[in-house]
């Protein structure tokens, strides 16, 4: 019981680092960036090249990762998904669905194709209640909301947070206000994948590391968005440790099934609220 | 009585289906029976996703599921209910149509990247269902074999049989596709592309004309691949599995949106890129997503739109010329 919670919250917590960006983006810019699961998948693999480089230090590999996809975000920002901007949204789909397929295929090439099993980088448990958890998993449960709580602090307090919170609104009247929203929205872009990278560095060693992996997550993401609201960093929160808890539950009665019952929960959410792009 | 109406037919325009049907037959001596086959199959799958992506403006990207109905539908039915090959197909198409009905009256509520996602969601609970929760009766991931019987001459093992029974069904969505679009139904649908608001306005019912034509590419989607289980004579869970998807998009891209000629062209240039170029160049995911960002960026016309609006434009510097 102690454990499906745990595990559950541990889901959560991955759930939300990845969606996070995915959320901003499709808020504010209006595309469903099917590259982010490239980052996410990416910031996996370069924890394994950083790891070799680093001498297995997690932390100062994971530091690397968060800022080595940083130039990757920005050239996928720049080349691609800002001539995407109004354009049509099937085009934003299919565009970032290609700098998906390339990149998944640029990583079997570089790595290799077959799955990467990568050890638990504290390997401690701590006991609850008589149940061994890991402590690694509850650091990603600390590292979520320490995420959530900066973000929330970011945008009520700065200047960015409030002109981002503005243009989530109406960016046509942010602009008409003389305020470049592109440059903040590019910003966000950058920090979202930043935080995917991050997310697919702190899941790896729960899962195996191959080069489909951001093609599972991606539906996930796009399910915790869907449920939370666009563009909606509280409820983006809330949804991810639902749907992590749900994902964790049914996985414990049926393994296989934990994936499916997301989808299913994001087909009613759809059914109910339709989104409008 | 039958062959006049047929010469009427052919003289109302139609001799195309005719041209189309001859370029698929001379195909074959050029190149192999199975690879033609493969080529009809593929353009029937395209003519289906066409209609709904190309007319009537819905991306989806979970058409795999489809697809995969139709097959396993052909499949389970010569498997456990009769190995009558022609049942099996009507049978396939009927799951896809189903389906098409059940899951429409939630899917087509959504639009634009809502519609796209709902549709990969199902897939994933397709695949899902057929690779583990039904794994009993499907084979799960070693797919099934479907062993069918001789229909009076026709025997499918044959490949020159399927290639007949394949191109018959061909010509027949092709006019049934071209019939369609040219109707007033057809025109509401293009209509619900352009403006939905303004055709609701105009007080046409666009929930049920979407739902008619999601239904009717779903069914045509479930008839390629039922038409799939006869040829290959067997299901993998690879037929309904939602990464495949990129294969209709691309082609219905490269080929041109919005026209059944398009469609063919793109089908059958896809199936060329298949089958060639593996041999020739290794990273083939990246070629394919190479290619998709050109026809985004350079190329949204796709062939057929880029041929149309060349030969638009050399008979209008025609006319002007002649003035």
């Amino acid at each position: 019981m102690i454990s499906v919670i745990a595990y559950g919250l541990t889901i959560g917590g991955i759930l939300y680092i990845i969606s996070i960006g995915f959320s901003f983006t499709f808020g504010t810019m209006k595309i469903v960036n099917f590259s982010h699961a490239l980052i996410y998948a990416l910031g996996a693999y370069l924890l394994i090249s950083f790891q070799k480089l680093f001498d297995n230090n997690f932390l100062l590999s994971t530091l690397g990762v968060v800022i080595g996809i940083i130039p990757f975000a920005f050239l996928i920002e720049r080349l691609v998904i800002r001539r995407l901007y109004g354009g049509s949204i099937h085009f934003a789909i299919i565009a970032t669905y290609a700098i998906l397929l390339i990149g998944i295929d640029s990583i079997k090439w570089i790595w290799g194709a077959s799955p990467i099993q990568l050890s638990d980088p504290i390997g401690a448990n701590f006991n609850v209640f008589g149940v061994g958890i890991p402590i690694y998993r509850m650091l990603i449960i600390i590292i979520a909301l320490s995420i959530a709580g900066i973000i929330e602090m970011v945008l009520q307090r700065s200047l960015i947070g409030k002109i981002v919170i503005a243009g989530l609104e109406d960016t046509e009247a942010v602009k008409s206000l003389g305020i470049n929203v592109n440059k903040y929205f590019t910003t966000v872009f950058i920090i979202g994948s930043s935080l995917a990278a991050l997310g697919g560095v702190l899941y790896a060693p729960i899962t195996a590391v191959e080069p489909y992996m951001g093609n599972q997550i991606l539906l996930l993401c796009f399910a915790v968005v869907v449920v939370g609201g666009m563009g909606n960093w509280r409820g983006t929160l809330v949804a991810a440790f639902s749907l992590g808890m749900l994902m964790s539950i049914t996985g414990r009665i049926w393994g296989a099934a934990a994936d499916v019952v997301v989808f299913i929960v994001l087909a009613i959410s759809l059914i109910i609220k339709p989104i409008d792009i | 009585m039958m062959k006049h109406t047929l010469l009427i037919k052919l003289k109302d325009k139609d001799w195309d289906l005719l041209l189309i049907a001859m370029i698929f037959v001379v195909m074959v001596p050029i190149f192999t029976v199975n690879l033609v086959i493969d080529l009809m199959i593929f353009s029937i799958f395209v003519l289906g996703y066409n209609l709904l992506y190309g007319y009537m403006g819905r991306l989806s990207v979970g058409h795999m599921l489809y697809l995969g109905t139709g097959a396993y539908g052909a499949a389970m039915f010569i498997a456990y209910i009769n190995p009558n090959p022609f049942l099996a197909i009507m049978f396939g198409m009927l799951c896809g149509m189903a389906i098409g009905l059940i899951l429409g009256l939630i899917i087509v509520r959504t639009n634009g990247a809502s519609f796209a996602l709902i549709n990969l969601a199902f897939n994933q609970v397709g695949f899902f269902l057929v690779q583990t929760g039904f794994a009993k009766w499907t084979g799960g991931e070693d797919g099934k074999s479907a062993y069918f019987d001789k229909v009076l001459f026709m025997d499918f093992y044959q490949p020159t049989h399927v290639f007949l029974l394949v191109l018959v069904i061909l010509i027949l969505v092709v006019l049934f596709v071209k019939k369609l679009t040219r109707s007033p139904f057809g025109i509401l649908v293009k209509s619900i592309k352009e403006n939905e608001t303004r055709a609701k306005f105009l007080g046409y019912n666009t929930f049920r004309g979407k739902l008619w034509t999601f239904t009717l590419s779903t069914s045509i989607a479930a008839l390629a691949g039922a038409l799939y289980t006869i040829n290959y004579a067997y299901v993998t869970p690879s037929f309904i599995a939602q990464s495949r998807n990129v294969e209709v998009i691309f082609a219905t891209l490269i080929g041109g949106a919005g026209s059944i000629y398009g469609s063919l062209v793109g089908g059958v240039v896809f199936i060329f890129i298949v089958n060639l170029l593996p041999n020739i160049i290794q990273r083939w995911e990246m070629f394919l997503g190479i290619i998709l960002l050109i026809v985004v960026f350079r190329f949204d016309k796709g062939i057929w739109g880029s041929i149309t609006s060349w030969s638009n434009k050399r008979s209008i510097a025609k006319i002007q010329k002649g003035a």
